[in-house]
């Protein structure tokens, strides 16, 4: 049930952010990778005279120009360029773990730590100190506030 | 001076080689001398690396274009001061820089712990051990002495890129950060190695942790500044990989600070935090293994070498050598105490560490995706910043709400009484505030949900330091009093909270980043083109020459809903030493509402002007944030009363 819950959100939180969220995403510029070497994608790219990316816009003006939709512009650059020149692996196959690959960590690790939780929480322990002291719910808070700035 | 600064860095290869050894040799023989005269061979190489930095920075200063490295990297027209910074422009000299940090660090070290006599000779053997590799490198592999059979008339000049004020702060800070993790990594080698896993190796660890963390932060904070003013795309984290290289041990570092107040309060985590410590190392040697290597293309391209394998290898042995280690003192690692519930600061903790260590383990393997893919499949693709967006938003957003309710939840058990106390006023406000921040057009899903959890992290942290204030207060101290003497009484707990409302200043600029906006536009004089309330009108061109290039300065007059608010002046560059490389100034114009930014992309023959004019909200609460953690950092690292009379004791019983 707990698996299902994380999955749930996980998958609302995912569903909730865009695909495009950081300032340098500009359009399909923040899409494909520059061809000049630099590593960068096409809105990122540092050179001031960059003649690989100027190319690459005015082919994406142009198909723009043509009607074309993203998916259709996409596939001509793949073609092109080959899968290299997407910024983000397609979601298909061996790149899957890419982007699953840190929440199956992450969710493992929780799995395992609230699996450790029960365990421990479960063994009986030996009770230390548990009389009650017979303070009141006022002084109990202003002794948790005293101890907790005391040393942390 | 060139002989004498090879022979300088030859002399600390082997001194360091002798102080690897030597200790170790003095343990096992119980012979004292040799230990100690390990510790002398760590001054030695500190002092001969110190000589070889002079003698490089005199080749630099007295222009002595027979030193290849000096011919490479500066010029005549060079002013002094970037002069200077050229010292780690290229790979040999920041090879020699981070040998020199090393060894330096390492002297400080041994004169500050000399008390703790168990783990000396082990700290002394992995720091020089360390050292000697990479005084090893500059023998070997890449000397910034050698020499050119025939001197240039001038030199190469330094690449324009790193002709800017941040290549005096970003390199530095960024190699402190990598170099400092050391000394952790070592404090760990030698409490497993000597068998004394109690609490005397984790408080050195700790603090020499929080330093190299604080530099590393400001490494990455002045390399984001570096790429905002001088790359000219408009943004300050491209995900390019060496970037990330730089990301992933201070997310791995930041885990660890956390963690280890676990260790020293339930002493638990004992092995999670070795693990930590050697993950950080290790990602810091491969943040300069990426550099080097130019396994992946990276707008770091400027440093590229061969040296790439034996940077892995390194990697490697430490690996290997440390979890060796680790394997065989498991049994003395065993926890004392257990979680006594779910809902603690304890397993908040836990999942804080999963979190960070989960984006660490994320950017790793965006980063090395590329080479597994075309290992696995053969098709070679490419890994940019819509990939670790999409990814790393959603941890990003847990880390956050963490953030808030870590400090916060009881030690050993949260009640629910506990809980409400210090969740529900500032949860109300995180809801409140998203609520206000929809019903004002604040949409973006992601954007909304980070300003949402800011508003619940800050009210947190406020409520649980009035609460902290108020109980002082009611001791008879007025509240100004209080409050700080609040903070004095626990430095590395209110410290902690100064530094996470730094982040969340951050967290706000980076999520004001989804508002951006940009607009391109080829004017003729006299024209304008407009964005958000900004009018901007082209007043015409001028090209000058200075020094070092010649500058062609673009003039716009800015106004704000009609207003002149500013003229400012993007540049374009073309530098006497790079012709072929034409470099963009962008102009910024700051307010702590939003950054007007300026690129001049080109200029037409029939004179007209291109320029690309970004709107930036809320940059400069980055820049404040990261003013904010330095406070923060200052506070948590600066010693308490206890603790420093804890030292002065230890000082005066066991001398100095």
């Amino acid at each position: 049930m707990r698996v299902l819950v994380l999955l749930t959100v996980l998958g609302l939180v995912l569903a909730a952010v865009p695909r495009h969220a950081h300032a340098a995403d500009r359009g399909l510029a923040g899409e494909f990778m520059c061809q000049c070497g630099c590593g960068l994608t096409l809105a990122n790219c540092t050179h001031l005279s960059c003649g690989p990316r100027d190319q690459a816009l005015a082919e994406i003006a142009r198909l723009e120009g043509l009607g074309r939709t993203r998916g259709q512009i996409r596939a001509a650059f793949i073609q092109q360029y080959g899968e290299g020149v997407l910024a983000a692996p397609l979601r298909r196959g061996f790149n899957l773990l890419a982007y699953w690959g840190p929440y199956w960590v992450i969710i493992s690790g929780a799995l395992a730590i609230l699996a450790l939780a029960a365990a421990w929480t479960r063994r009986p322990k030996a009770v230390v100190g548990a009389d009650d002291p017979g303070l009141t719910a006022e002084q109990r808070d202003l002794l948790e506030r005293e101890l907790s700035n005391l040393k942390d | 001076m060139s002989e004498v600064g090879t022979l300088a860095i030859g002399m600390a290869f082997l001194v360091s080689l002798y102080g690897l050894v030597a200790p170790l040799m003095g343990v096992g023989l119980r012979r004292d001398e040799l230990v100690r005269s390990g510790r002398n061979a760590v001054y030695a190489t500190a002092l001969l690396l110190g000589v070889a930095s002079a003698a490089l920075l005199y080749a630099f200063v007295t222009r002595d274009f027979g030193n290849a490295y000096v011919a490479s990297y500066s010029s005549r027209d060079l002013n002094l001061l970037y002069t200077l910074s050229a010292f780690w422009a290229g790979q040999a000299g920041s090879l020699l820089f981070w040998a020199l940090m090393l060894a330096g660090f390492a002297a400080i070290v041994v004169w500050r712990h000399r008390a703790l006599r168990e783990l000396m000779p082990y700290v002394i053997a992995v720091l020089m051990g360390t050292t000697a590799f990479f005084t090893m490198l500059l023998t070997f592999v890449s000397s910034p002495f050698a020499r050119l059979p025939f001197p240039p008339a001038d030199g190469s000049g330094l690449n324009p890129l790193l002709q800017n004020p941040g290549m005096f702060l970003h390199p530095p800070t960024q190699y402190l950060g990598y170099v400092g993790f050391t000394i952790p990594f070592a404090f760990a080698i030698a409490a497993m190695a000597a068998r004394r896993l109690d609490d005397e190796w984790i408080r050195a660890a700790r603090r020499w942790t929080l330093l190299s963390w604080f530099f590393l932060s400001w490494g990455v904070i002045f390399g984001m500044m570096w790429a905002y003013v001088e790359l000219g795309w408009g943004g300050y984290w491209a995900w390019d990989p060496v970037e990330n290289a730089s990301l992933m041990p201070w997310l791995t570092a930041t885990a660890f600070l956390h963690s280890v107040m676990i260790q020293e309060k339930r002493d638990m985590l004992k092995v999670w935090n070795i693990v930590l410590i050697v993950l950080t190392f290790a990602l810091s040697i491969f943040g300069t293994f990426l550099t080097r290597s130019g396994v992946l293309s990276s707008v770091h391209s400027f440093a590229l070498s061969s040296m790439g394998p034996l940077f892995f290898g390194f990697i490697l042995v430490t690996l290997a050598v440390s979890f060796i280690l680790l394997i065989a003192r498991l049994p003395a690692l065993r926890s004392a105490a257990e979680l006594d519930s779910l809902v603690s600061r304890e397993s908040s903790f836990l999942f804080n560490n999963l979190i960070l260590v989960g984006a660490a383990f994320s950017v790793f393997l965006g980063t090395v995706f590329p080479i597994l893919s075309e290992a696995v499949r053969g098709v070679k693709i490419s890994v940019g910043p819509p990939f670790f967006n999409q990814v790393n938003v959603p941890i990003g957003l847990g880390l956050l709400l963490l953030m808030g309710l870590c400090p916060l939840l009881a030690w050993r058990k949260a009640s629910p009484k506990n809980l409400s106390r210090s969740f529900l006023i500032p949860g109300i406000l995180g809801v409140a505030s998203a609520v206000l921040m929809l019903a004002v057009g604040i949409t973006h899903p992601a954007a909304l949900a980070a300003f949402a959890l800011c508003v619940f992290v800050t009210a947190a942290i406020l409520q649980d330091f009035h609460r902290g204030a108020m109980v002082r207060r009611s001791h008879g101290e007025s509240y100004p009093i209080a409050a700080i003497r609040l903070v004095a009484r626990n430095h590395r707990r209110y410290g902690g909270y100064v530094v996470h409302i730094g982040m969340i200043l951050l967290f706000a600029g980076i999520a004001a980043g989804a508002y951006s906006t940009e607009r391109e536009a080829i004017l003729k004089k006299g024209e304008t083109v407009s964005i958000n309330q900004y009018t901007l009108r082209y007043e015409g061109a001028s090209t000058y020459p200075t020094q070092s290039a010649l500058v062609t300065a673009a003039t716009l007059t800015v106004f704000n809903s009609g207003n002149q608010i500013a003229v400012m002046t993007p540049q374009r560059n073309i530098h006497n030493t790079h012709e072929d490389q034409p470099m963009t100034e962008v102009a910024i114009r700051s307010t702590m509402r939003e950054d007007l930014y300026i690129i001049l992309a080109g200029l037409g023959e029939d004179g007209t002007a291109n320029f690309r004019v970004i709107v930036n909200p809320l940059m400069m609460w980055m820049w404040i944030g990261s003013v904010v953690l330095t406070l923060g950092t200052v506070i948590a690292f600066w010693p308490e009363r206890g603790e420093a009379l804890r030292n002065r004791a230890r000082y005066v019983v066991e001398g100095p």
